[in-house]
This record gives C-alpha cells, sequence and structure tokens, in this order.
C-alpha cells in the first residue's frame, strides 16, 4: 500500500485562493489584451480578430506625440536620476555611520512615502510660482519631478549591487598600485554596471508609470501617455485604448523582464 | 580625526546632486505646501499672500451661508475623510485575505518554480497603475465584459451598476495593491523554517492550530509591513477612486484635486495635503516603532 | 635563531605605533605600542586569536589603515601616512578578492598595468606569474571557473606580479580544507625560497605558524607578547596567554622552595622539589607560589618508586598515535599527560593511580 505523505506545508484551500488571485490579476488585463484585436468597436462582444485598433492608434497623430514625449521623458528622467542615484549610492553605502546619514536615507526615499497626490499639488503650487516669475513653461519641470520621483527606484538596485561588491576587491586594487580613480575606472565601475542599468530601467519603468504628479506639474500640451489616457478614459472608449493600452504594457513587460534577467543572472 | 572628517565630506558632495534633485523637486514644496495652507484664496484659484486660517478652519468644519457665526460640521468632508480610511482599511483586509494563501501558495513551490510564480506576482506590480484600473473598469462598466456576459445569457435584464460606487473603488484599490501585499508576506514565508511547522505537527497540533500558533506569530512582520504597504498608498489613491468612483464616491485624494481645479481653494487644497502627510506619517511613524521594538528587519 | 647573519637587514621597522578607531568614550584600542623589526627574506608570522589586533597590524602595514601614532618605515622609508598604492608592499587577501570581472592573466597583469610598465613587460611577466604557481592552463579562465585552491595561487601570482619588497597573506589558507592547506603550506615555502621576498602571514592556527616560520610574534589585544622562534615560542612561552595560545598545557600553581642561578626549586605535590626554569630578570621570593607549566608530553609515567608526583586517572581520550590521560593530583591540581601509544599499551582504567615523572628542564616559572 502506497500513502500520500503527509505534506507540512499543505493548507487546505490555500492553493485554490492563490490561483483565483493571479486570475484576478491577469483575467482583466488579459480581456484588455484580448478586446485590443476585436474587429468590432465593443469591449465586450468579439467580432472577430483584426489590427484596425492598432492602425487607429499609429495614425493618432496625439497619441504619437504623447507617447514620443512620454519616453523622451522617461529617458531623460530616469537618465539623469541614475546619475545622481549612482554617487549618492557610492556616497553612502560601504560606510560606517556618519553624520546626516539618516536625513540623507529620508529624503532619498521620502517620493516613495509620500502619496503621489501631495507630491503632485506641493509642486504644482510650486510650480506656478515659478512660471509667475520666469515665465518659463518648458519641460524643465516634468523633468525635475520625474527626476526626483526616480531617485528612489534607481538608487535600490544600485546600492543593492554595491553593498553585495566585496569591498576588498578595491581594496586589492589599491594595494596593486591603482589610485583611486584608477581603482573606480577598472574595478568598481564595471562590476557596478548591471545596477545600474538595473537602477536605470525602473526609473524608466516608473517614469513612464508616473500619472498623478504629471498631471499637477504639466502645462498645456505637455500630456504623456498616461495623461492622455486618463483624460481619454472619462469619453467613451473605443478599443483603440485597448490597443494603446497593450503596447505601453508589452514595453513595460520587456524593459521588467530585462531587468529581472539582468538582476538574476550578475546577482550575488 | 581629519581625515575621517574629509571623508564625510566626500560622501555629503556625493550625495549633493541627488539630494539638490530630491530638495528642489520633492522634499522642498512640501513645505510650501504647508505655508499656503495659510493663506487666503485667490479667486481665480492661486492664493493672496494674507494669513488665514480659513483653510484649516474649513477642513472639518463650515459655516452657514446666511449666517457666518454658524458653525457647523462639513458633513461633506467628513463623509469622504470616513470613506477613504474604510475603504483603505477594508482594500488592506482583502488584499491580506486573498494574499495570505497566495503568498503560501507561491513559497511551497518547489524552489526552481518559485521565482516564476514571484515574477508573475511582481509583473502586475511594474506595470501601469491608470492600465489596470482601465481593465477594470473595461470589466465592471454597464456596457461592460460581465454586464454584457450577464445579459446575453439572460441572467439579468438590465446592467448592474458597479462604476462609481464603493465598491467598485475598493475592487480597483484591492487590484492594484495586491502584490504589494503578496511580496512582504512572501519575504517573511521564505525565512520560515519549515522544521518549526514540522515540530508543531509532532507536538500533536492540528492544520488550523499550526497555522494559527505556529504559522501567523512567525510571518506576523510580514503581514504588518504588507499590510502598511497597502494602507498608506489607498489612503493617498487618487487615479483609481478618480476613474472607477467618478464624482459621487471621491477619496480624500479626489478632494484634495478639487481644491486646486473646480473648487479654486488652494489653501484648503493645501491644508487637506497636509492632513493627508499626517496619516501616512503617523502611519509610518507607529509601524517603524513597531518594528524597531521587534527587532526585525525593517524593508522599505 | 637559524641563519640569522644571512638575514640581518632590516626591511620593516615599526616603532611606538598604535591605532585607535573612533573617538571619545567609544574608542577602541587595537594596537598599542608595537615595536617590531621584520628582517628581509624572512617568513614572519603574527599569531593571536581573532580580535587580537594581528589584522589591524597587517593593514597599517599594507597602508589600508593609518597607524595613529608611532612610525613604520618599510626598506628605510618612512610610510605613515601613505596610501597602499604607494608602498612596495602587496596583499594576498583572505577571500582572495579576485576581479571576479578578469581573466586570471588579467588580475596577474593588474598591478603592473597601474604600474605603468610597457604592455610586452606586462605580458612576460604575466606569463612568468603563471608558470610559478602553476596555472598556465588556466590563464583564460574567470575566478568564478577555477577551485578555491587554484584561485589561492592566482591571488598569491598576482600579489607577487610586481615584485613588492614584502608580501602580506592574510589568513590566505583559511578557506581551504585539511588537504589542500597542507598542500598550499609548502607552496607558500617554495614560493618564499624561490623569490626570496620578505612574507608576513597571519593567522590564527598555532600549527600553521609553527610549522611555517621563521619567527612568531604571539599578539593579544593589541599587543605583542612575545616574539622569537617557533622553537621558543613552544619551549620557552614567557606568559600564560603564550603557553596557553600555542598547544596543550598543564598550569601549577607551586611554592617555591629555594632559588638556584637561573633557575627555581619548586615543590611538588606530594613533597618533593625539582628544578624550573626562571623567565629572565625574574627572582620570585621564597616560600610563595609561582606559576610553572610543563606540556603534556614532557611528562612520562613512572614506576611509583622512581615517580616525582603521582594522580588519579579520571579520564583517557584515545587519539590513534596518542592516548591524552586526565589525572587529578594528590594536591587537587588537574593534569594532562600525553602518553604515546602502540599495539600493547593498555588503556589507563579510572581510579588507577599513577606514576609521573617531569623531563629534565621542562618546567618553567611564568611571569604573571
Amino acid at each position: 500500500m502506497f500513502r500520500r505523505s503527509y505534506s507540512v506545508s499543505h493548507l487546505p484551500g490555500f492553493g485554490f485562493v492563490a490561483i483565483l488571485t493571479f486570475l484576478m490579476l491577469y483575467l482583466p488585463i488579459l480581456v484588455l489584451v484580448i478586446f485590443s484585436f476585436n474587429a468590432g468597436v465593443s469591449q465586450s462582444i468579439w467580432e472577430g480578430f483584426s489590427l484596425q485598433w492598432y492602425e487607429a492608434a499609429f495614425r493618432n497623430r496625439q497619441v504619437r506625440d504623447v507617447s514620443i514625449r512620454s519616453l523622451w521623458l522617461a529617458a531623460t528622467a530616469a537618465g539623469i536620476a541614475t546619475m545622481v542615484a549612482t554617487l549618492a549610492a557610492l556616497g553612502t553605502t560601504r560606510t560606517g555611520r556618519f553624520p546626516g546619514q539618516t536625513m540623507i536615507y529620508a529624503l532619498i526615499n521620502q517620493p516613495l512615502m509620500v502619496p503621489e497626490v501631495v507630491t503632485g499639488v506641493a509642486l504644482l503650487i510650486f510650480v506656478a510660482a515659478i512660471k509667475v516669475q520666469t515665465g518659463y513653461t518648458g519641460m524643465g519641470y516634468l523633468v525635475a519631478a520625474h527626476t526626483a520621483f526616480c531617485i528612489p527606484f534607481a538608487y535600490l538596485p544600485i546600492r543593492a549591487r554595491l553593498e553585495t561588491m566585496d569591498i576588498n576587491l578595491e581594496r586589492a586594487a589599491a594595494d596593486l598600485y591603482a589610485t583611486p580613480l584608477q581603482a573606480f575606472r577598472y574595478i568598481t565601475l564595471p562590476l557596478l554596471v548591471p545596477g545600474i542599468l538595473a537602477g536605470f530601467m525602473l526609473g524608466f519603468v516608473i517614469s513612464l508609470d508616473t500619472v498623478v504628479i504629471t498631471e499637477f506639474v504639466k502645462s498645456a500640451g505637455q500630456d504623456t501617455l498616461p495623461t492622455y489616457m486618463l483624460g481619454q478614459l472619462r469619453r467613451t472608449v473605443t478599443p483603440e485604448m485597448n490597443a494603446i493600452a497593450t503596447l505601453f504594457l508589452a514595453l513595460s513587460l520587456m524593459i521588467v523582464t530585462a531587468f529581472f534577467l539582468i538582476t538574476r543572472k550578475r546577482g550575488a | 580625526m581629519a581625515e575621517q572628517r574629509e571623508s564625510h565630506l566626500w560622501k555629503w558632495l556625493l550625495c549633493t546632486p541627488a539630494l539638490l534633485v530630491l530638495v528642489l523637486a520633492a522634499s522642498g514644496p512640501l513645505f510650501i505646501v504647508l505655508a499656503y495652507s495659510f493663506l487666503t484664496p485667490g479667486t481665480m484659484g492661486g492664493v493672496r499672500w494674507e494669513f488665514s486660517t480659513e483653510g484649516w478652519f474649513r477642513v472639518f468644519l463650515q459655516r452657514d451661508i446666511f449666517d457666518p457665526d454658524e458653525v457647523r460640521w462639513n458633513q461633506a468632508h467628513l463623509t469622504i475623510f470616513w470613506r477613504s480610511i474604510s475603504l483603505s482599511l477594508q482594500t488592506t483586509i482583502i488584499c491580506a485575505v486573498l494574499g495570505f494563501p497566495t503568498a503560501w501558495f507561491i513559497a511551497t513551490r518547489p524552489p526552481h518554480r518559485r521565482a516564476l510564480w514571484l515574477f508573475l506576482i511582481t509583473i502586475p506590480f511594474w506595470t501601469n497603475l491608470l492600465i489596470r484600473t482601465f481593465a477594470i473598469q473595461e470589466l465592471i462598466r454597464n456596457n461592460g465584459t460581465i454586464n454584457t456576459l450577464l445579459m446575453r445569457t439572460g441572467i439579468i435584464d438590465s446592467p448592474i451598476q458597479m462604476m462609481f460606487t464603493d465598491f467598485a473603488v475598493l475592487l480597483g484599490m484591492a487590484y492594484v495593491f495586491m502584490p504589494l501585499m503578496v511580496l512582504p508576506l512572501y519575504a517573511a514565508m521564505d525565512k520560515l523554517d519549515f522544521r518549526l511547522v514540522e515540530a508543531g505537527y509532532d507536538l500533536y497540533a492540528s492544520r488550523i492550530k499550526v497555522l494559527w500558533y505556529v504559522i501567523l506569530p512567525l510571518v506576523k512582520p510580514g503581514f504588518i509591513a504588507g499590510s502598511i504597504l497597502v494602507f498608506i498608498p489607498s489612503i493617498g489613491a487618487y487615479v483609481t477612486p478618480r476613474v472607477l468612483g467618478g464624482g459621487r464616491t471621491m477619496m480624500l485624494g479626489n478632494l484634495i484635486a478639487l481644491q486646486f481645479g473646480q473648487g479654486r481653494n488652494w489653501p484648503l487644497g493645501a491644508a487637506l495635503a497636509v492632513v493627508m502627510l499626517v496619516i501616512v506619517v503617523t502611519t509610518l511613524v507607529l509601524y517603524l516603532r513597531w518594528a524597531n521594538r521587534e527587532g526585525g528587519q525593517v524593508r522599505v | 635563531m637559524k641563519d640569522q647573519t644571512a638575514r640581518d637587514s632590516v626591511e620593516i621597522e615599526i616603532t611606538g605605533l598604535s591605532k585607535v578607531f573612533g573617538q571619545g568614550a567609544a574608542a577602541f584600542s587595537a594596537l598599542s605600542d608595537i615595536d617590531l623589526t621584520i628582517r628581509t627574506g624572512e617568513f614572519f608570522t603574527l599569531l593571536g586569536p581573532s580580535g587580537c589586533g594581528k589584522t589591524t597590524l597587517l593593514r597599517v602595514i599594507a597602508g589600508f589603515e593609518q597607524p595613529s601614532t608611532g612610525s613604520l618605515r618599510i626598506n628605510g622609508r618612512e610610510v605613515a601616512g601613505k596610501g597602499p598604492n604607494a608602498r612596495p608592499v602587496n596583499t594576498v587577501f583572505q577571500n582572495y578578492a579576485l576581479f571576479p570581472h578578469m581573466s586570471v592573466a588579467d588580475n596577474i597583469g593588474f598591478g603592473l598595468k597601474m604600474l605603468g610598465k610597457p604592455r610586452a613587460e606586462v605580458a612576460a611577466t604575466t606569463a612568468d606569474m603563471l608558470r610559478l604557481v602553476k596555472m598556465e592552463e588556466m590563464a583564460e579562465r574567470k575566478p568564478a571557473q577555477i577551485s578555491g585552491g587554484q584561485q589561492q595561487r592566482v591571488a598569491l601570482a598576482r600579489a607577487l606580479a610586481p615584485r613588492p619588497r614584502v608580501l602580506l597573506l592574510d589568513e590566505p589558507l583559511s578557506a581551504l580544507d585539511l588537504k589542500l592547506r597542507k598542500e598550499m603550506q609548502g607552496e607558500l615555502k617554495r614560493l618564499q625560497a624561490e623569490t626570496g621576498i620578505t612574507f608576513i602571514f597571519v593567522t590564527h592556527d598555532q600549527e600553521e605558524a609553527l610549522t611555517m616560520s621563521d619567527r612568531v610574534a604571539v599578539m593579544s589585544a593589541g599587543r605583542i607578547l612575545q616574539l622569537g622562534s617557533p622553537h621558543e615560542i613552544y619551549h620557552a612561552p614567557r606568559e600564560r596567554f603564550v603557553a596557553d595560545f600555542i598547544g596543550d598545557t598543564n598550569f601549577m600553581e607551586l611554592p617555591v622552595a629555594r632559588l638556584e642561578k637561573g633557575g627555581a626549586f619548586v615543590t611538588l605535590p606530594g613533597g618533593s622539589e625539582t628544578r624550573a626554569e626562571l623567565p629572565e630578570g625574574l627572582t620570585p621570593v621564597i616560600g610563595e607560589k609561582v606559576t610553572v607549566v610543563i606540556r603534556p608530553e614532557q611528562v612520562q609515567m613512572a614506576p611509583p618508586d622512581a615517580a616525582e608526583m603521582t594522580g588519579t586517572v579520571e579520564s583517557a581520550t584515545f587519539f590513534g598515535t596518542d592516548t591524552h590521560v586526565h589525572l587529578r593530583l594528590s594536591d587537587g591540581q588537574g593534569f594532562i599527560l600525553r602518553r604515546q601509544n602502540s599495539a600493547r599499551t593498555e588503556e589507563p582504567a579510572p581510579g588507577a593511580v599513577m606514576g609521573l615523572k617531569l623531563s629534565p628542564g621542562a618546567l618553567r616559572v611564568l611571569r604573571d
């Protein structure tokens, strides 16, 4: 007679609830993606496969403009955020406690804690005041706001990477006659690259997703893809929106997957 | 010790660019909000530079339109505050009830599969919140997927009104914040020593008793962390209640935004924003105190 | 002190050196008042338990830490205040610290490259070093693709490649298993003989220190307690800590019966008197108790009529080549005897009374 061994990790019903949760997480997205390929205008009745909504999205000049603006903004903000976060990570890791350390951590993590809507209205007030003073209405405000918001996300993987890096490697380099700059150039930087890449990707995805802050900071004609979508959602939505959302999801998914591959393969 | 001071200076110099951006575009403006909450609203939005506590007054109270001396509770605001807190707590509970079995399910998969399940939880976390909210909207609209299906199969005759209700907001928030509960719970379970569970069974405990007396106490830090991670963005939610709740089921975030839009009362909006910040910071401080007392690791 | 004449030029001279970490109430003195001279070409070992300051001293010599006070001369030049990249000293790290993103050959050539040597010279020296540590086959591998023992060899080659005056080794063998460790001990001795470079070796393993070193400095709590050849350290410990840290030791508290030139007669439990060696400059008071030490292998079993003292067997532990017999002496003090085994020797039974005889000259008085 064979009997199943007593599984200590089994808890009745848990597997069922878990599968239900996964379904709940993915079903709405799946429906959204499926109907982006619908031949009809309905979001609930399947009328055959068609790419017409994708064509419509590509032809839509406004969609093209906001997409390009979103990508440009994400690249710029994530780029700057990654640079300054790398410096900050170099300054704050692998050291004992130093005066002001807690304050630096609090400042870096602050965008994670404060609700976006609070940061949003704060920036709205601040930006309005500067606009009155300087008359400048360019993309600078959005770049600054997104950069600040991306910093904690870019900082995390870089710092994690630095913390797992053996400090003896740089000591060994110094011992082998490398100047501090050479040690950074030949040892620290090459080993930090995966962390920096991961930080940039996280920052990029976060900037792409940021809707509330953008909504409050943007001037006229500075819509990004998310604020454009938010505006459109009030109207009757056609599957063109599904197509845009699907493309957007695909982009995020690619970056996140790449991020996981980088951090997993090269991770400690 | 001059050598030490010099190296501190270096650390600060390296942090300076990041801190500059953060102070200018994130932390600094928060103080301006505080200042604006004590000014007088301008007629076309904005403020006049006159000191006033009217903004703060109006957070919870209101004056009679005809008799300014008659002060009453601001029922509309109280309702919104209550809805924000109540919906956030309900969201946290739903996420905990569904998230615990889910995290347990992932933690008990064979190690090589675990990464994939974890990845599946993380993906929604990194995909656009607006898009996920939009997906929910498409499901529960009056002519959305669910209502259409139900009507086509003849279960109902007229669509069930789900959009613009508390239910819609609750569903949306539980949906978008679920990964924030599962991830810290999983982290706690991953560290769980399963020999302790075995010991529980060995000492004649039933599954329920092992769950109650062994597993739950051990993963409590994950529970608390997850609850904080869900509760804080729920209190601060703006997009989800705006899209799914509309004007009738506003939450605090929407009330704040309203003052900077049609409301044209920036000082009131600023005061409300400060209140929201205080709720969030208080929650965080209570949590950090608790975590320090428990001696557990604090993951932010 | 063997062939001192051939090796009497000074490589490293440390005087009055101290190192304090932190400040105020939290200040911790990691090294105090170190005076030390290391000769050119010697295999010098810093031995002590963890936290004794041996690694800090090594790091001060390497330049990773700056001394709080005192002077440090390498080959006659003062280097206190200079960074590690400005000292003719290279380190083999405990965990090897091989650069994971560079090949074995690039790791070995790194120091020469940083010194700005021409590419051809870097390549030639790298090839020499690969041959020296027998790693020619592995030149293009990454550190993660070679074994622990091989990583050890690469770390050695990398540190030797720039031909430093002094090689510092920070517990380099501690990560290896026993068999590989023995092999590498021989390898290190060979490399030192072939290169003639001064080695400063840090370890907490007393056996490793005794087998490999020309001289050993035993450290505790930031100080050097005793410095000498392995033979001196083992057979003539001056302090209780040194005697206790190195090998098994019997300590006894015994009264002084009378003094003699360079020695003292102490009264053993049971009443017989025997001579104990005195450390230089110590004159005990007659009648008062002193601490004496004797190694367990310097005590023999003897028939009761020829014994100097007796003990009752409490337990015996069989180790194969020898047996450790735990005894209780007649005055109640514990005592260990190490007896060589042969196929015919019987295990002593608990409760049996055993006569003991001490090897002449093996008993030493300690400075307390």
